[in-house]
């Protein structure tokens, strides 16, 4: 009896026509809703579209390859400063310095994916946070003329053929366009034989190991890859903001995105995007509500502060909350919804 | 020469209070196998706790130490029983992450209930250095140095000579195979969260007395992680030559590459040398060396 081959069909990320009506429904929708919405909105969509892209990358790194890494913002940073410096001294077009970015970030990635060949578990995670000390301080010493130092560098719009990026809108669509390749590499990834090796890598080194799967060389992809990503945020997040220091990729960022991980689902590209996308929201919510209240006077200047710091402590619960009772994170709890969806009116 | 020599022995004093910042860390390792990344929050919290009692109660000195001892021994035991008791057997992966909601949880809290201000921490210790031969010492780092070699002495005898001491060290082998043998696995963790709480005050006190501190104080809990390391996290015994080894190499380092890179690598310097000792000897220089594969 033959064994039955996968189709191309089969394979195709997208496979029913509801799936497709769905699909194109968002993608319509996300074009479409910067032009409704205030700056602010647009504002708050283009920093999570930059969390994606950090976050899909640090899916891979730590929920499907299972190295923890708490070094992701300062791949952000590394390729943050590699974008900015190579539009400045080399006035290169973005569409050649935001890969360049993320393969600069990512050959930093790797240097510390090569100590996980030695280092595991806890130590590696620790390990990765010297990453952020060590860049922090590069830095700032580097010489003035390359880096800016404590001044940080202030660069350009990024224009491709005479059209200048110069708005939140027009960076809006940048960022949508890279956040749609990236995660779509990111899926085909995870599905593919690669994406299989490391998930054993991550259940199993030695199985791993006998099985015929390059340990090593994995091990290195995964720092690879997830710092190529970081590095492409950092790309974007530069080419935003348009002002690049060192202060801005803190090891608190790192800890976020973990943060999102855990909410969003480990082993997951869904998951991550809806971890990111409810932790920003959440995040955003800290920072303007407090003013809110001030603002509608419920409470003074020093509720204020207070308010800021009781969502910090929220944001910090919903974490414990979601390792201790759900470490499956929300794309379960979708993943439930949507067989009852489509079972219906059976149980799933 | 004096310079020089000035630059290792506060650099060494300097190393024993990360020893003992450490042994927080390896305190919980040791007797539960989870890596605690929230000690520098405990830590903050411990030396909170000494200010509110002193400052804002105004109580006497040694009375609101001594109830600063018993709150942050009755926090690590409700950090214990509500956080990581339902994840006891849990892989590392998780006891990770959830150390990680804890640090921002417990920054948030202290927001709450002491705000962002810098408060002044009473000084626990005489201001005045201690004259020791040239060099002019810290009192308070000087007394530091003789309490963490006690403890360090003191809690590694508990541990490998005492039935209790064993237990704790059999937890955290394996959190299933201790179970399977009838020992109390949830006691075991309790202790040493409570015994840490305990520690990283002490440390706190040591660290800031007489000094301002605000929320950032909790930074120096990562600053311990190198040393920690390099100690192996499983050693208690390590830290102190850790510590001393660490405290060294960093007042050399300020020493010799300050004056090059314009300051600043004393706060690199550590994460450099944890590295490379990583590299060659994984498990840290006095960790357990556990067989993976034959």
């Amino acid at each position: 009896m033959a064994l039955p081959v996968a189709k191309y069909e089969d394979k195709a990320l997208i496979r029913t026509r509801t799936q497709w009506c769905w699909f194109t429904g968002l993608i319509v929708l996300l074009f479409v809703l910067p032009l409704f919405g205030g700056g602010k909105v647009v504002g708050i969509m283009n920093i999570i579209g930059v969390t994606v892209i950090a976050v899909v990358g640090l899916q891979i790194n730590v929920g499907y390859a299972g190295q923890i890494s708490m070094g992701q913002s300062t791949f952000m940073g590394v390729g943050a400063y590699s974008a900015a410096a190579l539009t400045l001294h080399l006035n290169l077009p973005v569409w050649i310095t935001i890969p360049m970015a993320g393969i600069t970030s990512a050959v930093f990635g790797a240097i510390f994916g090569l100590a996980a060949v030695r280092i595991k578990g806890f130590y590696l995670a620790l390990t990765t946070i010297a990453a952020q000390f060590v860049f922090y301080f590069t830095m700032l010493k580097l010489p003035k003329r390359w880096f800016g130092r404590l001044e940080g560098l202030r660069i350009e719009p990024a224009s491709v053929l005479g059209f200048s990026f110069d708005t939140d809108l027009k960076m809006y669509y940048m960022i949508f366009i890279v956040v749609i390749f990236m995660c779509y590499g990111a899926w085909s990834l995870v599905r593919s034989r690669t994406g299989r090796a490391l998930v054993a890598l991550r259940d199993n080194e030695n199985a791993a190991n006998i099985i015929g799967i390059d340990v090593v060389y994995y091990k290195f992809l995964s720092f690879f890859i997830g710092a190529f990503y970081g590095g492409v945020a950092g790309a974007l997040w530069a080419f935003y903001v348009r002002y690049v220091h060192a202060d801005q990729f803190t090891i608190w960022l790192s800890i976020w995105y973990l943060g999102m991980l855990i909410v969003g689902g480990n082993a997951s590209i869904l998951g991550a995007i809806l971890g990111t996308v409810l932790i920003r929201l959440l995040q955003e919510l800290m920072t303007s509500l407090g003013p809110l209240l001030v603002e509608i006077s419920l409470v003074s200047r020093i509720g204020e502060q207070v308010v800021f710091a009781s969502m910090n402590m929220l944001l910090g619960l919903i974490i414990i909350l979601f390792v201790i009772f759900e470490p499956r994170g929300l794309v379960y709890r979708l993943n439930i919804i949507r067989e009852s969806y489509r079972m219906w009116p059976f149980r799933p | 020469m004096i310079t020089l020599l000035s630059h290792v022995v506060s650099g060494g004093l300097t190393g024993f209070l990360y020893a003992l910042i450490a042994m927080g860390f390896v305190i919980i390792y040791r007797s539960s196998k989870m890596f605690n990344l929230a000690q520098g929050e405990i830590l903050m919290i411990g030396a909170f706790l000494v200010w509110s009692f002193a400052q804002y109660f105004g109580l006497p000195l040694w009375l609101s130490i001594l109830l600063a001892f018993a709150v942050s021994f009755v926090v690590g035991l409700f950090i214990e029983r509500f956080i990581f008791r339902p994840l006891v057997g849990e892989e590392l992966f998780t006891l990770f992450m959830v150390t990680l909601g804890l640090m921002i949880f417990i920054r948030g809290f202290a927001l709450v209930v002491w705000g962002a201000e810098v408060h002044f921490f009473p000084a626990v210790f005489p201001m005045a250095g201690v004259r020791a031969g040239p060099f002019m010492l810290d009192r308070g780092l000087v007394i530091g140095a003789g309490i963490t070699i006690f403890l360090a002495i003191l809690i590694s005898w508990i541990f490998n000579h005492t039935r209790r001491g064993l237990e704790m060290t059999a937890v955290a082998e394996d959190h299933q195979i201790a179970l399977s043998l009838g020992l109390n696995v949830k006691r075991s963790i309790a202790v040493a969260w409570g015994v840490s709480g305990v520690l990283s005050t002490l440390a706190a006190i040591i660290f800031l007395s007489g000094k301002g501190m605000s929320i950032l104080v909790t930074d120096i809990g990562l600053g311990a992680v190198p040393v920690a390391f390099l100690a192996g996290v499983e050693s208690v015994g390590g830290l102190i030559l850790a510590g001393l080894l660490m405290g060294i190499s960093m007042g050399l380092a300020e020493y010799f590459l300050d004056p090059v890179f314009e300051g600043g690598v004393a706060a690199v310097f550590p994460y450099i040398v944890m590295i490379v000792v990583l590299l060659l000897r994984p498990s840290g220089l006095f960790g357990w060396k556990t067989i993976e594969r034959i």
